[in-house]
């Protein structure tokens, strides 16, 4: 019987290994088999049921997305829209799942990271195959950021756009000696006016609070990656001057301590409760700010942002495996076309729409006079030159190789030079596994 | 009580009407032919439930060991040997993760500080709460008030608490703030941004949410320990620091190992404590990161490492394996 007992426990130990040898999915998680290569047949007639997920809507704009399902169900009768709302927390690991178990919606909102990597596994559906009128609807930089190096195609229609601005605190400038009217417009400026205010104040006032990224090397012009796509190359002498720029301003005693691991506060929620002088923010940064702080009304002088201004994209994907592209693409449009955005766009004062034929509309480009107008026309405005600094190849991986060794750098303990080619050299290997 | 049964069972066949058991009565058994005839299917029945029967019962624990643990540690095995990514699949790859650790300069800094860890918690962990037991353990009055402040921690979220900190430990907190206006030093002391300081701050979070747990250990342990033996030693001279060696120490002595296997298994596989001091950073130059904060890291998002974060998996349970076997064998030479 003791034999018995164990042959069978053999036999169960063996089983669930096999088990799991046999079921683990080499070929893949997607599980729908698609390349992209495949072709999707997107003609035929807007009917039946379509299923459309967005991220965070719900509750703050449910009656817009509810709207504008209804206007889509009214000009395609026979349609059925499912609306999925996720929460803002665990987004990515949402989509994966989704993706992983071949249930990603129709429509899915999706930033261009995300996409990426879905387009890279042949999940999304190329919109160039199946829509001719992307590049006379959209704008080229919302376009841009769902077309990615190596990978032919077009995978998102861009939704809303955003930028940053750069916004002073009027009064602590103002104890600094400084003028918030003649705000720094680069990097040596605002590190000139940190060093004033700094001894104005005694050390008591900081108004630079945050330590730089990839972005803010885009913005100066350095390249990130290389032309292909293939390989990071952001360690040339561009870089490493930028990155001494920020040490020297560390060691001056211009920025605090904790702004090395991010536990600092942050500088817009400093900014918000009235301790430091600057921070960036969208277009709709004062309104936000003056909710939660109304002391603040009056004080806040905003000013274009240094450099090149990042563009921020949020746009809706169409599934490959989709059992009814008409009706995605569709309502893909619809969701996105100038009408809807516009009405987005008033709902959400901080974004902007994605559409060549919203650019003219003088309600974004038409200022009140007061700080709060003008930093949303200053937004608008730049969103022409705006462009998607950080690329969407940079995954959390390497952000957080790359954040380490930033912070290495502006403590002092490796040189420039030494952080930026180990977080290179990093990148590469996470790049290219 | 056997004999009331056998009466009511003769009755039950012999009779014309067969009386069921009352409820909450013992199951009558079958006796004279009836017995017999069970007997023979009984054999039977008896040798079937033999075979499936403790299966049966314990297929429910089966199944969820078998989904739970079985199947997920087998699956990490197969994986390390692979390039898996979540979305894209991948292939055999043979011992390509295995070499790529002896190369993995973080991992290498990974190790250190988890080792650190494990060694620094476990003294603390393992005498401290020992010594608290012996305090609160008195029956004194408002000695309840002890007892619950000190476990209270426990109870308290790891995450919460890292918070909590954080926000004490940074440049301007309350501590250093405090510091400062005291004038014990001239600049805020880095605690989150030094490469030990951030780790010594780790180690006495760890230790200060852990004591109240292994206090509880402890008291239930020394509950166990004879009063009597106290006195006999007493009444022997024993002074009370050799009661404590020769009367409390071997009383607790498992338990001691107990805690010192949890304490080792818990302080190698860290995450929390310096995921939220360092803001997920891992602190500057990534040299605050712990295995289990490595693996995060590579396994996470659309492009995560499986493979590589399943070899990783598995190293640290090699790792943990070293430490519970010698706790085993000093055990045993102890038995």
């Amino acid at each position: 019987m003791k034999h018995s007992h164990s042959r069978i426990g053999a036999g169960l130990a063996a089983l669930a290994v096999g088990v799991s040898l046999t079921g683990c999915a080499l070929d893949g998680a997607g599980g729908t088999g698609s390349t992209p290569e495949d072709s999707v047949d997107a003609s035929g007639e807007v009917t039946g049921e379509v299923s459309l997920q967005t991220w965070a809507l719900k509750p703050n704009f449910t009656e817009y997305v509810e709207g504008v399902i209804d206007a889509f169900e009214q000009e395609y009768p026979g349609t059925t829209v499912t609306w999925l709302d996720q929460p803002g927390e665990g987004y990515s690991e949402k989509v994966l799942s989704q993706a992983s178990a071949g249930e990603l919606p129709d429509v899915t909102n999706l930033p261009p990271d995300f996409a990426l990597a879905l387009a890279r596994e042949g999940m999304l559906l190329d919109l160039e195959g199946v829509d001719d009128e992307l590049e006379s609807t959209y704008v080229a930089g919302g376009l841009g950021a769902y077309q990615y190096a190596g990978i032919e195609g077009t995978f998102g229609y861009p939704w809303y756009l955003n930028t940053d601005v750069n916004y002073w605190n009027s009064e602590i400038l103002e104890a600094g000696g400084l003028d918030p009217q003649d705000a720094p417009t680069s990097l040596d400026e605002l590190i000139e006016q940190a060093r004033t205010l700094e001894a104005a104040t005694g050390g008591k006032q900081y108004l630079m609070s945050r330590k730089p990224g990839l972005g803010d090397f885009a913005a100066e012009g350095v390249a990130i990656l290389d032309e292909d796509g293939t390989e990071f190359v952001f360690n040339t002498p561009e870089a490493v001057a930028l990155l001494d720029t920020y040490r020297d301003a560390y060691a001056e005693g211009l920025m605090p301590q904790d702004v090395l691991t991010d536990a600092y506060l942050g500088n817009s929620q400093l900014f918000t409760e009235g301790k430091v002088g600057w921070s960036t923010g969208g277009g709709n940064f004062i309104a936000g700010v003056l909710e939660n702080n109304p002391s603040l009304e009056g004080k806040i002088v905003p000013s274009p942002a240094m450099g090149t201004p990042p563009l921020y994209v949020q746009g809706v994907s169409v599934s490959k495996s989709s059992k009814n592209v008409p009706a995605a693409i569709a309502l893909a449009r619809f969701l996105t076309n100038a009408e809807n955005q516009e009405a987005f766009a008033k709902e959400v004062p901080g974004i902007f729409p994605s559409t060549i034929a919203s650019q003219e509309n003088p309600e974004f480009a038409e200022s009140d006079g007061t700080p709060a107008q003008d930093a949303k026309v200053m937004a608008f405005t730049s969103l022409t030159e705006a462009q998607v600094l950080q690329p969407v190849e940079v995954t959390e991986a390497m952000s957080t190789v790359v954040n380490q060794q930033i912070a290495a750098a502006i403590s002092g303990e490796v040189t420039s030079q030494q952080a930026l080619d180990t977080a290179v050299e990093r990148c590469n290997e996470l790049l290219s596994q | 009580m056997a004999e009331t049964t056998d009466a009511r069972t003769e009755r039950a066949t012999n009779g014309t009407r067969r009386v069921p058991p009352a409820e909450g009565t013992t199951p009558v058994a079958p006796t004279g032919q009836s017995r017999a005839a069970a007997a023979q299917s009984g054999t039977v029945a008896a040798r079937t439930h033999a075979w499936f029967t403790p299966w049966l019962l314990c297929l429910p624990a089966i199944v969820f060991l078998a989904a739970f643990n079985l199947w997920p540690s087998a699956n990490t095995v197969f994986l390390a040997f692979t390039n898996v990514r979540p979305l894209s699949g991948g292939e055999l790859v043979g011992l390509a993760n295995f070499e790529r650790m002896l190369t993995d300069d973080q991992l290498a800094t990974a190790l250190v500080n988890s080792i650190v860890y494990m060694l620094v918690c476990l003294p603390f962990l393992l005498l401290v709460p020992l010594a608290l037991a012996l305090l609160v353990e008195k029956k004194l009055p408002g000695i309840a008030f002890f007892r619950t402040a000190f476990y209270t921690p426990v109870v308290a979220s790891a995450v919460v608490v890292a918070l909590i900190w954080g926000w004490m430990l940074d440049d301007r907190g309350v501590i250093n703030g405090m510091a400062l206006r005291l004038g014990v030093v001239s600049e805020a002391i880095p605690f989150l941004t030094d490469r030990w300081l951030v780790l010594f701050s780790a180690i006495s979070l760890t230790v200060w949410k852990g004591l109240g747990y292994y206090m509880i250990i402890y008291l239930s342990a020394l509950g166990g320990v004879g009063r009597e033996l106290h006195e006999a030693a007493a009444v022997d001279g024993a002074s009370a620091w050799r009661r404590f060696w020769s009367v409390t120490v071997p009383g607790v002595r498992n338990t001691m190992l107990l805690v010192a296997v949890l304490i080792t298994v818990s302080a190698l596989r860290v995450f929390s404590e310096l995921f939220v001091l360092t803001n997920g950073t891992g602190g500057i130059g990534g040299r605050d990161v712990s295995v289990v904060f490595l693996i995060q890291m590579y396994a996470r998002g659309f492009s995560g490492n499986l493979g590589y974060a399943s070899a990783l998996s598995i190293l640290l349970f090699l790792i943990t394996l070293g430490p519970l076997l010698l706790i085993a064998r000093i055990n045993r030479k102890g038995a």
